[in-house]
């Protein structure tokens, strides 16, 4: 690297007076690392899981903390070295994204064992180490060019914040083109092009030759190396949907298409089998089920949604049997609107009861491109040419909330089929469909008599999200209907299947109860509610307790405080028989309880019992005390907080330490409750390393370093929350994650980049007009706190370029404002000859980034998305007195430097 | 552990080390289903299985502490089941990488996206259905092989279907392997590679159904194959913390049928069993154990 100091102009031996290519260089970095960090994103959710990439990038991020130290620690290595160091950084980047991309597919790691299996916990240590080693040396790189650009850090500043987020719309076009195991070539695109463009802008000829070689070798090595070596291009755990259907022996893929809505495959075999919550009764109300009727689709490999075949009129008996037909019992040729397509199960029960017609809506793009394929078409049936049904190609929810339209019957069945069944846990992702308000706009869309049915998986034991789904209802119902809400609701309940509720407007008849009560008895399904159900609330608060000894009970001496045997306990409506006690030493045993009374099973079994007292409590009074004394979280959902996830009570997580296995499906939220630690530790121990370097030596001629620290702490924090939030709610706008995020990420960066470039303008009068700048960002944030949610609802109707559009335009305001502060302070610190705080400053900000993106999810999850804008609204706030501690004037005569 | 134990075992497994691999492949005495194996303390049933199967001390030891813990946690319940799980051999069903684990409280994986669960669930599924000798029973989800392997010492006829070809096969050639040295019980298991979901309606119907891989709903035809008053167990989650459904085919007095759902409990809500470890002789309620 010696070679590239040596062929420097000496004229451009700093960077105090960076010239475009500079610039450029520094954007397509930049730009590289954020494409880098959503490439790993992919990579992850197709190979394993999508929150580890989150965990795994997240902590990577970090990166950007520690070369800050080792820049700190050495700054005078690197004052002198810097040419030979930047060039040795830059060079690596590429050849680290592939190297380390390589080696984590062969060290892959399994969510599902990682409590069982000791091996598991360091793979995932070495996938967040290697996965580390690229983002430590862009890092590197973009620190050593801040240190020596300090004064002219607005505009630098500016480059790597719009190299940045136009990366991610970059990256959000490209994933049209590359598919998950291709798509790190984008970043390794942009970093070729801004390294090249770097030793250009030098005039470091020999450089040039060696970035082009390595950047040859780094792509071609991504591209080949995987196949040369036999090591995966992307090691997908055979324990993702997808597996399992190539493992299938006569599995075959009928269609792939890839996008920035997820990779969509669907696969076709005779051993694919679907038909969420069958009635257990079909077996014998049916001549034949009909078979191979199905082809799996699947998204990032999870999966899959049922795709059903067109079925044969005699084989049509079969939806009699399946939960969402119980709206048609009642309602006679309807006009129906099915909230979500999905695999289209909904839609085709829906034409097969005698709707007139069928409006359906589907916010993936890519779901109603693949079933207009002509392979598709052919195995549906093309359900989408059916003349009596209309599509929407966005949110149903948005288009109920927004249309003149009113409809006999509103369907949203199943609309996760996969998301509550997921081995491995699901992840902390928006439900927006099931939320208060969603609830609300069914209602109101409902013509007279009109009735909305919402099916939802039981799977879970206790009941989590079904609790959770019944109190949204039953509150949206109140709301809707304050006196008549106990005779508009019926809901049943299959024992870990499925759980239906119907809602009609204007209360159910006595003739219809007695119509949907026979039903239900004829396919065996449980009764949860219905007007004018009789109930005994005498074991309720047996119940609740058994629940929460049955999760954080000591364990001591289990069976012998089970119900049966408590004599001191109120009657249990749901002993079947005191004498029958399966875990009895007895023989022969459990056949004898099978038996028991003349009677298969219990007559109530808890989790129905739970249902009928949640439904009970919330029609007619007592809900909040049942709720509190409940093992797991009821509350509804609401927009502000739109999770069936993190279902574990706040106050209750130290307490799950000891029992992980227990939360299997709450992984989600678990890891990021350890993101947060891990995250909180290392800032901790950054923050103190100083202390070690010599904190007093060195800071000794800087005044205000606490003051500082909490500037750009805030400043960290801030930014990250508004950002992350934002996605989040932006997901209700733009119907995916993926692209809310692109599309965030990006207007955000451009935006604060602007912002930042704008900054030279009230440096010199920063004193006085940053503490305006942070007021209004405070004031801002607030604001979109509680006047966003109507604003996207609107926005969330119109075509989807506009959509874009128009979140891209609604982030501006703030993230203009946001650009500033940061540079303004940058700006300062290096005007006043605080040099070493320059750099630590970097490092601060960097930790807190990460500390405040792993506190989104819970803050969200515990206090609602609002809260998170006002938090950062907060932070903002309390940078303004610490913005001061940053203009304190060095102890020693500083060198004023004349700005950029 | 006691200095008596331990000198016991490790000259045990000293000498077991020292036999050529052909010796130690055949049983010493030819397989008794129903031999009384002592499971009343840890030595003799060691010197037991090591006399009558010629099995691995290291294993049986690992096997009998497991079982205590079982026994404790009312995983297994009557001598019988007791007896079955002592019989199987475990170790013979896991991964070779997995070896050091195979009696340990937990899932491990087995390949192919499919893992062989816990010996609390293995012996709780079990127990639950109490199978009776001379019923049919049907596994649907061969996997690691475990489970019939362990009804095989229950009654004499098990049939499991596995609908991953590679692992049917690999799975099949274990039992062969196990037949040859001597494990004659595994001849009452017949496998074969199809899809579980139509059941094995040759063979049915069955007293007894083990369900052991995913699905939305309960296969039609495995009921169909159920015979009246039979019991069908499928477990339901995520590895690890799954709960166990159980189907009852009842016959009402107009013999129609009516399917009742339950779990293994009949209706009660079981309290959070800690793992639990032995310390010495004692077993000792624990976490993290």
């Amino acid at each position: 690297m010696t070679a590239v100091v040596s062929t420097s102009r000496p004229s451009i031996a700093s960077l105090e007076a960076p010239r475009l290519a500079h610039y450029l260089a520094v954007g397509l970095i930049a730009g590289a690392i954020i494409a880098l960090q959503i490439a790993v994103m992919r990579v992850f959710a197709v190979g394993s899981w999508s929150h580890f990439g989150s965990l795994v990038v997240s902590l990577a991020m970090l990166g950007f903390s520690l070369s800050s130290v080792v820049i700190f620690a050495g700054k005078d290595w690197f004052d002198r070295h810097w040419q030979g160091a930047a060039t040795g950084a830059l060079l690596l980047i590429g050849p680290l994204a592939v190297g380390t991309n390589l080696i984590a597919q062969t060290v892959p790691f399994n969510a599902i064992f990682l409590v069982s299996d000791p091996a598991q916990k360091w793979r995932l240590l070495a996938n967040f180490l290697l996965y580390l080693l690229p983002f430590l040396a862009g890092a590197f790189f973009l620190g050593i060019v801040f240190l020596k650009s300090r004064t002219a850090f607005g505009r630098v500043y500016f480059a790597d914040l719009t190299g940045s987020g136009l990366a991610g719309l970059v990256v959000l076009g490209s994933l049209y083109l590359f598919a998950p195991e291709t798509i790190i070539v984008v970043p390794l695109l942009l970093w070729a092009a801004g390294s090249i463009l770097w030793f250009i802008a030098f005039g470091a000829w020999k450089s040039v030759v060696a970035g082009v070689v390595v950047a040859a070798l780094s792509i071609a090595g991504y591209l080949m190396l995987p196949g040369w070596l036999g090591i995966s291009d992307i090691a997908v755990s055979q324990y993702k949907g997808v597996a399992y259907a190539r493992n299938f022996p006569d599995g075959k893929r009928i269609y792939r298409s890839v996008s920035p809505f997820g990779d969509l495959q669907v696969y076709a075999s005779s051993y694919m089998h679907f038909a969420p919550g069958l009635s257990d009764n079909a077996a014998f109300g049916m001549p034949e089920v009909p078979a191979n009727t199905y082809v799996g689709m699947y998204r990032d490999g999870d999966g899959p949604e049922g795709i059903m075949r067109n079925l044969a009129p005699a084989e049509q008996v079969y939806f009699r049997f399946l939960p969402m037909h119980y709206p048609y019992v009642i309602k006679d040729k309807p006009k129906t609107f099915v909230v979500q397509f999905g695999g289209g199960i909904s839609t085709q029960a829906a034409l097969n009861a005698g709707s007139t017609s069928v409006t359906v809506a589907e916010s993936n793009p890519m779901t109603l491109r693949a079933f207009r394929d002509p392979i598709l078409r052919d195995v549906t049936g093309d359900i989408l040419a059916e003349p009596r049904l209309k599509v929407i190609d966005y949110d149903g929810r948005l288009f109920l909330a927004n249309t003149a339209e009113r409809y006999d019957v509103i369907d949203l069945s199943l609309a996760d089929s996969v998301g509550l069944s997921n081995p491995g846990g699901f992840a902390i992702s928006e439900k927006y469909a099931y939320t208060h308000e969603a609830m609300l706009s069914y209602m109101h869309a409902l013509a007279d008599g009109g009735v909305l049915s919402i099916t939802l998986w039981n799977k879970e034991e206790p009941p989590k999200s079904v609790l959770k789904l019944y109190s949204t209802i039953a509150e949206a119902a109140k709301t809707f209907d304050p006196k008549g809400a106990a005779n508009d609701i019926f809901a049943v309940s299959s024992y870990l299947s499925t759980t239906t509720v119907l809602f009609k407007r204007g209360g159910f008849t006595e003739a219809e109860i007695k119509t949907l009560r026979e039903y239900t008895k004829s396919m065996s399904w449980e009764e949860v509610y219905y007007p004018g159900m009789a109930y005994d609330g005498a074991g309720a608060q047996k119940v609740l307790d058994d629940y929460r000894a049955s999760i954080f009970g000591s364990g001591q001496d289990a069976t012998l405080t089970q119900p049966a045997a408590d004599t001191t306990a109120p009657a249990d409506p749901t002993a079947p028989n005191g004498a029958c006690d399966p875990t009895a030493p007895a023989d022969p045993t459990l056949d004898a309880c099978a038996g028991a009374g003349g009677d298969a099973g219990p007559q109530v079994l808890p989790a129905t019992e739970m249902q009928r007292m949640t439904w009970h409590a919330l029609l007619t009074g007592g809900w909040q005390k049942l709720a509190s004394d409940y093992v797991f979280d009821t509350r509804a959902l609401s927009n502000d907080q739109p999770y069936f996830a993190a279902y574990v009570k706040v106050a209750d997580l130290p307490r799950t330490l000891d029992r992980l296995d227990l939360f299997q499906d709450d992984w989600g939220y678990l890891l990021i409750w350890a993101t947060l630690g891990i995250a909180c530790i290392t800032a901790a121990s950054l923050v103190l390393l100083p202390v070690l370097f010599g904190w007093r030596i060195v800071f000794s001629r800087s005044r205000g370093k606490l003051g500082t620290i909490l500037y750009f702490a805030c400043l960290g924090l801030g930014y990250i929350m508004v950002e992350v939030g934002l996605i989040s709610r932006f997901t209700v706008a733009l119907a995916n994650p993926t692209v809310s995020a692109s599309v965030l990420i990006s207007s955000m960066l451009v935006f604060s980049g602007l912002g930042s470039l704008f900054a030279e303008r009230i440096f010199d009068r920063a004193r006085t007009l940053l503490p305006v700048v942070l007021l209004a960002v405070c004031v801002l944030l607030l604001a979109y706190g509680f006047y966003l949610s109507p604003v996207l609802d609107w926005i969330g109707a119109y075509p989807y370029a506009i959509r874009l559009l128009l979140c891209f335009l609604l982030v501006s305001p703030p993230a203009f404002l946001m650009g500033m502060p940061m540079a303004t302070a940058m700006t300062w610190l290096a005007r006043l000859g605080k040099e070493h705080l320059f750099v630590w400053a970097w490092g601060i900000n960097g930790c807190f980034s990460v500390i405040g993106s792993a506190a989104v999810p819970i803050v969200a999850t515990s206090f609602g998305l609002s809260a998170v804008l006002q938090w950062s609204a907060i932070a903002y706030l309390i940078a303004i007195p610490a913005f001061f501690a940053v203009l304190l004037p060095s102890k020693a005569p500083s060198i004023r430097l004349v700005p950029a | 552990m006691k200095r008596r134990d331990f000198l016991t075992l490790s000259a045990g497994a000293a000498a077991f080390s020292i036999l050529p691999a052909t010796v130690r492949a055949a049983l010493p005495v030819p397989y008794d289903r129903n031999a009384e194996i002592p499971f009343k303390d840890k030595k003799s049933f060691i010197d037991w299985m090591v006399a009558n199967r010629g099995e691995d001390p290291k294993f049986l030891a690992e096997r009998f502490d497991r079982f205590q813990i079982m026994v404790y946690n009312k995983d297994v319940l009557d001598d019988r089941n007791k007896r079955a799980f002592l019989a199987t051999p475990r170790e013979e069903f896991v991964l070779q990488q997995n070896l050091g684990r195979a009696y340990d409280h937990a899932f491990l994986d087995i390949g192919y996206g499919v893992t062989i669960s816990g010996p609390h669930l293995v012996g709780r599924m079990t127990t639950a259905i109490d199978v009776q000798f001379g019923e049919a029973v049907l596994e649907v989800g061969t996997g690691s092989g475990y489970q019939s392997a362990y009804l095989a010492n229950l009654t004499d006829k098990v049939h499991t279907i596995e609908i991953i070809n590679p692992l049917a096969q690999r799975t099949r050639r274990t039992y062969d392997a196990l037949i040859d040295r001597g494990y004659s019980v595994f001849g009452s298991v017949t496998s074969r590679n199809a899809d579980g979901y139509y059941g094995w309606e040759s063979v049915g119907p069955f007293d007894k159904i083990i369900v052991t891989c995913g699905i939305d709903h309960i296969p039609p035809s495995l009921l169909q194959q159920l015979k009246p008053n039979g019991v069908m167990v499928i477990p339901v989650g995520p590895p690890g913390a799954q709960h166990v459904l159980k189907v009852i085919k009842q016959q009402l007095a107009d013999s129609t049928f009516n399917i009742v759902r339950s779990d293994i409990y009949n209706g009660k809500v079981v309290p959070f069993v800690p793992f639990t470890k032995l310390e010495g002789d004692q077993i000792v309620g624990t976490h993290n154990g």
